[in-house]
């Protein structure tokens, strides 16, 4: 081979790495693909069923509820076909539901935990129950809506849930040197009331930019220096795209509900030390009797271990269990080692416990 | 809070099934990894100090105090101009969106009690249906799903 000939296969490479790289930047991949039903809706929430697989004789009798945070989409629970934490539990024959909270408009600036967890949480429990014909139930929580199941589950014990599953879950902010949010936020630095003032709802690029600030090598540089690497590979190209569009679709989040996790959980841990009032009612974790499986992921810096472990001694329930699982706040549950470690336990953990 | 990019990390190990590939620049390569992991231990207690914290914290606050003013002025031009084109204001807007939020609360509400009256005329027809038996049934389970039928939106994604 020439040296001309070389040169020009070189620039066809490197014009060929561009334009996927321009194509993975400027489009987005189609993520929560697994067909569902919508089949309530409230303000911007959203409950779907995702359509069973499994004959109905074969399924589990009691239905999963999934709730994520409020401040990304759920998608990630869905994210591409083949690798579905969604896909994979409806294919294990479970009856699975998901409570979308939707993106707050302006008019959504006061809402509070207390709204997303004594409006919309029962009412979308209520219609899950009477679409799936069951009284009891399981929920999953991951990052925020782990913290708004622990709190539903500590304010409605007699409600029907039998398993609850919490995955990296932000419940304990008694360690604050380990808590970087917690140095960014304290009240010398941060003015939540300032910043809510001026914007009503917590703009989600001030989020975004606090969940990448954490690592911001890894997230401004090495994710793209890798994505160059591995461009020729089509399996990895397209699990980076899938992540990419969840990544980058940012919202904001309700104004009431950011002000009290700052002020309330990430300043004054109220949840952990009993103080917790949810519209006047005092939340006690020793109410919280259902079947617990608690996922800790043991290389999570946005909701570090510490903050997950002392529920177990805090909650009335029996049945209890920590999994702790290698990897990060997200890819537990959306990495490429998902499939092997976490969803299987999950599944083995729930399926005993749901018929 | 969740928005961490953790897609670096699953490709590369998908990269390890992918096979070795022939790179030139590979050593350019080792050397550029080395180089950001060290940068990144650098930069991670970087941002891990009150330092940091209260330069961040002091630019947020300087902004939103050197910005008030120019936002609360042009929100008054926006006002004035909606008046004058007799268009609602956002705070009007954001009005109407409360109410409608409360009126689908109500409709909710209303929902659950038409589920709970069907669901208990549906446990007591077996003991009157005495006259044609399983009929009453039969038209209480129509009409429950007729009523799930109409709250279900019908709107499959795939």
């Amino acid at each position: 081979m020439t040296p001309a000939t070389t040169s020009s296969n070189n620039w066809s490479v490197l014009e060929r790495k561009l334009g996927t790289f321009n194509r993975l930047m400027t489009t987005k991949a189609a993520i929560g693909q697994t067909p569902k039903d919508l089949i309530w809706t409230l303000n911007k929430a959203k409950l779907y069923h995702y359509v069973p697989v499994v004959a109905s004789e074969a399924r589990h009798r009691v239905p999963l509820l999934l709730v994520f945070a409020l401040m990304n989409r759920p998608t990630i629970m869905d994210l591409r076909r083949g690798h579905s934490f969604v896909e994979y539990m409806v294919g294990r024959g479970y009856d699975v539901y998901l409570l979308d909270w939707g993106v707050p408009g302006p008019e959504d600036k006061g809402m509070k935990f207390d709204d997303y967890v004594l409006d919309y949480m029962p009412r979308a429990i209520r219609k899950m129950k009477s679409v799936s014909g069951s009284s009891e139930f399981s929920m999953l929580g991951w990052c925020i809506g782990a913290i708004l199941t622990t709190i539903y589950a500590a304010m409605r014990p007699d409600d029907g849930l039998r398993n609850l599953l919490l995955l990296t879950a932000p419940l304990d902010f008694s360690n604050q040197e380990k808590l970087t949010f917690a140095r960014w936020t304290d009240e010398k630095c941060f003015d939540v009331d300032k910043v809510l003032a001026t914007f009503g709802n917590m703009p989600g690029e001030m989020i975004d930019y606090g969940a990448k600030a954490l690592k911001p090598v890894e997230n401004y540089v090495t994710n793209f220096c890798k994505l160059w690497d591995n461009l020729d590979d089509p399996r990895a190209v397209e699990a980076w795209h899938a992540m990419n569009t969840w990544v980058t679709d940012i919202f904001p989040m309700a104004g009431g509900a950011y002000r009290q996790l700052i002020v309330d959980f990430y300043r004054n841990n109220r949840l952990m030390k009993g103080e917790l009032q949810i519209r006047g009612e005092l939340v006690k974790l020793n109410r919280l009797r259902a079947n617990l499986l608690n996922v800790i992921a043991e290389a999570d810096h946005i909701t570090p271990p510490c903050q997950s472990e002392a529920i177990l001694s805090k909650v009335g329930s029996t049945d209890t269990e920590i999994y702790r699982v290698r990897g990060g706040h997200i890819g537990i549950m959306a990495g490429s080692s998902a499939p092997k470690q976490t969803w299987p336990h999950i599944d083995r953990w729930l399926g005993a416990r749901s018929d | 809070m969740c928005e961490l990019n953790l897609g670096g990390v699953n490709m590369t190990a998908e990269h390890v099934d992918a096979g070795p590939q022939i790179d030139p620049f590979e050593a350019f390569r080792g050397m550029r990894d080395k180089y950001l992991e060290s940068m990144s231990k650098v930069m991670i207690d970087a941002v891990n100090t009150e330092e940091y914290a209260q330069a961040t914290g002091a630019m947020l606050n300087n902004y939103l105090t050197l910005s008030t003013p120019f936002r609360e002025a042009l929100d008054k031009a926006m006002l004035m101009a909606l008046e004058q084109f007799s268009l609602p204001s956002r705070q009007q807007v954001i009005a109407l969106a409360e109410r409608f939020t409360n009126l689908e609360m109500r409709l909710d509400d209303i929902d659950s009690k038409l589920d709970r009256i069907l669901e208990s005329q549906s446990a007591s027809q077996p003991s009157v249906a005495g006259v044609t038996p399983g009929a009453g049934q039969s038209s209480m389970s129509e009409a429950k799903t007729l009523h799930q039928a109409n709250n279900r939106k019908g709107q499959r994604s795939k």
